[in-house]
């Protein structure tokens, strides 16, 4: 039996944040819960979907976040209590249905829950998704410890019933994929049975009244909200009377600030508000705190989201008094990146003036310097035995060959990486999931402005059911002229292997209808072919081939399944070795061609010999390097 | 020697048109690969002193210095290369002349080389199927005979070197091909890199007059076009035909120079060499009178050694080349060196870039001048 399922209440355990979350939901009841990976949201559906056949509850692994946030409205519309994660680039492919949803309004409870990413650790942008919840009107909870997670993700459920609409939590990377120990409540027991009442009106926001007329009751609701939050016990304040300075901060900022004015001793002189309820604010709660300071230090992460929303309250609170804001707009903390407890000490140290010499001058500089020394520069690489590398390989040569400045435009997943040399900088852009299809799609249609450069669009498995269906449609109904390549490595490899419409098992386990690109491409018409993507001669060969092919679309799938998944089930497929007889060394392609151009991580020099080396521990025996090597010094067994 | 990164091969040499695709560069390493008429840079090598620039004949070339460097005497911009003697040659076995461009004498001497074991194997020209020409290692006499015969176009056979002497079983080896080709082999025989390239093993090198070559696959694909028929030989007879045969099974076709022109690779407009200058033995047709022979230069002792050694078994016939013969190919010379400098001032606006020869400017003024 998982950690997670277990029904100990008071007991303590050791959980990730994202775990935290999904226990929050099964405290409180959830019955189904969906999402598309994206880190650092993805451990929320993960966690649910292991324990899912054992509680019976529904988790899935979507298509894309709106379906997924489409499937867990419909539970709530059929009495279920539902729950859907997803990260910030996530939110906005949801955002469409998520700004009908909050007028129409649900029946049982609905949770969504974001997880940004300050800083951009594993995505293409910074987004700070709290303004959602201001513009659609909708509430929104920060935890800022790994209790709260869990507690706030089960009250959260609650406060949806209450006006019977979604409630938004927001979670960051650091509360996300830490841990702490979290004490359990109670598992409740299975309840409802599904069912739509038909005799409801209809969940429209068209018809049965004006959208303004369903935008009035959201504010009416929100206002209640904000007494319901005016009373919250996810808001606190420790700190003096009459604070000189007062902290008010959320989510992550919460832990930095208590150790940052610890490491100053400055307990007596400055106050912390800490406010898990950020949208409405309750208003009354913090006034009573501002009135008795006169300098505030907003300390949150990406945007001065509380900060600018703490100034408008400042207006109506106290017309005349003079109240000093300090944060982002002043420039002690940056609007973008992470934030960590040495920013806010600095911040604290400057605001009241006391001198601050941290242990060690130019700590950060040190550490830098001691990386940049001990430690191996690595760049973005894909694994050993990634099919990508020998995909990208054989595009870069086709493109060589073919002579006619050709490009690749790219997508999101492992395969985004082929912007650096781990993929011989092939890619040209990147933006959204899908994205690339439509802007090579796009390009494909310039012809009669004298465009002549051959276009290649890549795409991931999982990238093609997400989001570059459309576009494909969109090309193939225009003949667009370019070469979309689906790089089908049997699931969504970059998040952590989840399956994907294309793979024949579920998020549980179960078996499921696997969707086959290649008979899809065939359905809507257009030329299909599939190549070994381990294969580099032949899958050379199929690009000059399709790349001679002008004025439609084209599909190439490089299929070979992720090298990680595959390993976790077999043996590797060949033993590799390197012939030190024949290899050359320093001298090869004018220096370890193998090692510096190909760079697998399998691939090792040896200092001693002055030769290339097979690092038996990384390789994973894929054996494509034998054909990489001019001098046949590599061998596979 | 100036020594430059792999970007520089293609910034200086294969994006100014400067490339004659010898096939020096290609078969060292992975980066550079000949591909359809082109030489490609597939992925960037940061060695700073690499053997693609190096033995690049479109590279820092000081014909002064290399002449001295090979023959031990300065170099003559007048006449057709330092040599031993000029004669008219041809082969003394009709199965070899049958199938010869022009006399057979180059593949007479190198089938003698081989005989005698001067050489274990060479690199040539195959223009077997009539389409594309490739470099072959050859290691037979049926395989030097399959080689007899001109394509007229550019095609990478120093490439073929390049792989071909690494391996063990070959310790001499010969090669036959034109001005620029050898060119890079006595780039690769001076260069300090040497000891990275088998360049020792090279044995006997014979150079083929050139007036320039064709590009593929756009010359390929007009004759495709033009000629539907499989072709067996193509020959431009001497001045004032002005004119390409083109031999098929059944007949012969004439296709007017000017028509040809336009598919002459760019780089050979600024090529001085007519004679393969470096070679141990020059060969080329022979003109007028002797039109049935071949014109010989040889060059090194090497080359009078397999000369006078193949003559003294009767396996190849010279004669006194004729004076006007003798004038006209000397001139012949020194037009294509004047072409040359002309074409690169003219390409440049200015005697002071030559490109990639390093030449005195009163040298080039002369050439200019007259």
């Amino acid at each position: 039996m998982s950690d997670i399922a277990v029904n100990a209440p008071k007991t303590s355990q050791l959980l990730m944040g994202n775990e935290a979350i999904a226990r929050g939901a099964l405290e409180a009841g959830v019955g189904v819960a969906t999402a598309y990976p994206g880190n650092p949201s993805s451990e929320i559906i993960g966690t649910l979907a292991q324990v899912a056949k054992e509680l019976e509850i529904c988790v899935e692994w979507s298509i894309n976040e709106k379906v997924a946030l489409e499937v867990a409205a419909a539970a709530s519309f059929a009495n279920i209590r539902a729950l859907s994660a997803m990260k910030q680039n996530g939110l906005n492919v949801a955002l469409d249905f998520l700004a009908n949803l909050n007028l129409t309004g649900v029946s049982r409870g609905l949770v969504l829950v974001v997880c940004d990413d300050p800083g951009g650790i594993s995505s293409t942008n910074e987004q700070d998704s709290r303004h959602v919840a201001k513009v659609l009107d909708l509430p929104l909870l920060e935890p800022a410890t790994f209790q709260e997670a869990k507690d706030m993700t089960k009250w959260a459920f609650e406060l949806s019933e209450e006006i019977a609409n979604i409630c938004l939590i927001r979670s960051v990377t650091r509360i996300s994929h830490a841990r702490g120990n979290v004490v359990l409540g109670e598992l409740p027991l299975r309840e409802n049975h599904a069912r739509f009442d038909t005799s409801r009106k209809p969940y429209a926001s068209i018809a049965t009244a004006t959208p303004p007329a369903f935008h009035q009751r959201l504010h009416r609701d929100l206002s209640r909200i904000r007494e319901i939050y005016e009373e919250s016990p996810f808001n606190w304040y420790v700190g003096p009377q009459d604070p000189e300075l007062l902290i008010i901060t959320c989510g992550s900022g919460w832990l930095y600030s208590k150790e940052a004015v610890e490491i100053l001793s400055r307990q007596e002189s400055v106050g912390i508000l800490k406010i898990g309820t950020t949208w409405p604010l309750p208003k009354a709660f913090i006034s009573r705190h501002m009135l008795r300071t006169k300098k505030i230090l907003v300390i949150e992460e990406i945007d001065a989201f509380l900060e600018t929303n703490l100034k408008e309250l400042s207006v109506d609170l106290a017309p005349g008094r003079s109240l000093t804001f300090y944060g982002k707009a002043s420039g002690h903390l940056n609007p973008f990146g992470e934030i960590n407890p040495d920013i806010v000490i600095h911040a604290i140290a400057d605001i009241v003036k006391v001198n601050y010499v941290s242990k060690e001058v130019d700590y950060q500089k040190k550490c830098q310097r001691m990386i940049e020394e001990n430690i191996f520069r690595r760049e973005l690489q894909f694994c050993a035995g990634c099919p990508h590398r020998t995909t990208f390989w054989a595009i870069k040569d086709a493109l060589k060959m073919d002579g006619r400045d050709g490009f690749v435009v790219g997508d999101i997943g492992c395969y985004s990486m082929a912007l650096g040399s781990t993929g011989f900088s092939q890619i040209r852009t990147v933006h959204a999931m899908g994205s690339g299809i439509g802007i090579a799609s796009g390009l494909g249609k310039l012809n009669s402005f004298g465009f002549d450069q051959p276009v290649l669009a890549v795409c991931g498995d999982s990238t093609f059911f997400h989001a570059a269906i459309p576009a494909l449609i969109d090309a193939i109904h225009s003949q667009s002229d370019f070469l979309l390549v689906v790089l089908d490595n049997a699931g969504t490899a970059m998040t952590g292997f989840q399956p994907h419409p294309g793979i024949d098992m579920s998020a549980t386990g179960d078996a499921s209808l696997p969707i086959d690109i290649e008979k899809l491409c065939h359905a809507l018409g257009v030329a299909v072919v599939v190549t070994d993507a381990y294969d580099i001669k032949g899958t050379t060969q199929k690009f000059m081939d399709l790349l001679r092919i002008e004025g439609k679309p084209r599909v190439l799938i490089s299929r070979r399944e992720c090298n990680l998944i595959r390993a976790r089930r077999e043996k590797p497929l060949y033993k590799v070795q390197v012939n030190p007889e024949k290899c050359i060394g320093e001298a090869c392609g004018c220096e370890k061609f193998c090692i510096r151009v190909f760079k697998c991580p399998g691939l090792i020099w040896d200092k001693n010999t002055k030769k290339a080396k097979i690092d038996e521990a990384v390789c994973s025996g894929c054996g494509v390097c034998v054909e990489i090597c001019s001098q046949e010094a590599i061998v596979r067994e | 020697m100036d020594t430059k990164t792999c970007q520089e091969v293609v910034a200086e040499v294969i994006r100014k048109d400067l490339c004659t695709l010898c096939g020096g560069c290609i078969g060292l390493c992975p980066y550079f690969i000949a591909h359809n008429g082109r030489i490609l840079l597939r992925d960037i090598c940061d060695l700073h002193q690499g053997r693609c620039s190096t033995f690049c004949p479109r590279i820092s070339l000081d014909l002064e210095e290399t002449n001295r460097a090979i023959f031990g005497v300065p170099y003559s911009w007048d006449g057709v290369g330092t040599n031993k003697a000029i004669f008219m040659a041809r082969s003394t076995n009709v199965n070899i002349t049958a199938r010869a461009q022009d006399a057979g004498t180059v593949t007479s001497l190198l089938c003698f080389a081989k005989d005698e074991g001067i050489i274990d194997s060479a690199v040539m020209t195959l223009f077997e199927d009539k389409s594309f020409p490739k470099g072959v290692v050859v290691s037979s006499r049926e395989e030097i005979l399959a080689c007899a015969g001109s394509s007229y176009m550019a095609t990478p056979v120093v490439e073929v070197l390049n792989r071909g002497a690494q391996e063990a079983d070959r310790k001499r080896i010969g090669f036959v091909g034109t001005p620029c080709q050898v060119l890079a082999l006595t780039k690769m025989r001076a260069s300090r890199l040497e000891e990275r390239n088998p360049i020792g093993k090279l044995e006997l090198v014979i150079g083929l007059f050139c007036t320039w070559a064709l590009s593929h696959p756009s010359f390929t694909q007009f004759l495709e076009r033009e000629i539907p028929d499989p072709i067996v030989k193509y020959d431009i007879p001497p001045h004032p035909a002005n004119v390409l045969h083109v031999y098929t099974e059944k007949k012969r076709m004439d296709i007017p120079l000017d028509k040809i022109l336009p598919f002459v690779r760019p780089a050979c407009w600024v090529c001085h060499d007519l004679t393969a200058e470096f070679a141990d033995i020059s060969v080329g047709s022979g003109r007028g009178k002797v039109s049935d022979w071949n014109t010989v230069i040889v060059r090194s002792s090497k080359g009078m050694e397999v000369v006078a050694r193949a003559e003294k078994k009767g396996l190849i016939e010279t004669r006194e080349i004729p004076k006007e013969n003798l004038s006209r190919l000397e001139r012949a010379s020194y037009n294509k060196k004047k072409r040359a400098f002309k074409n690169v001032v003219q390409k440049t606006g200015s005697v002071e870039d030559l490109l990639y020869f390093k030449v005195q400017t009163e040298i080039v003024h002369r050439l200019l001048a007259e």
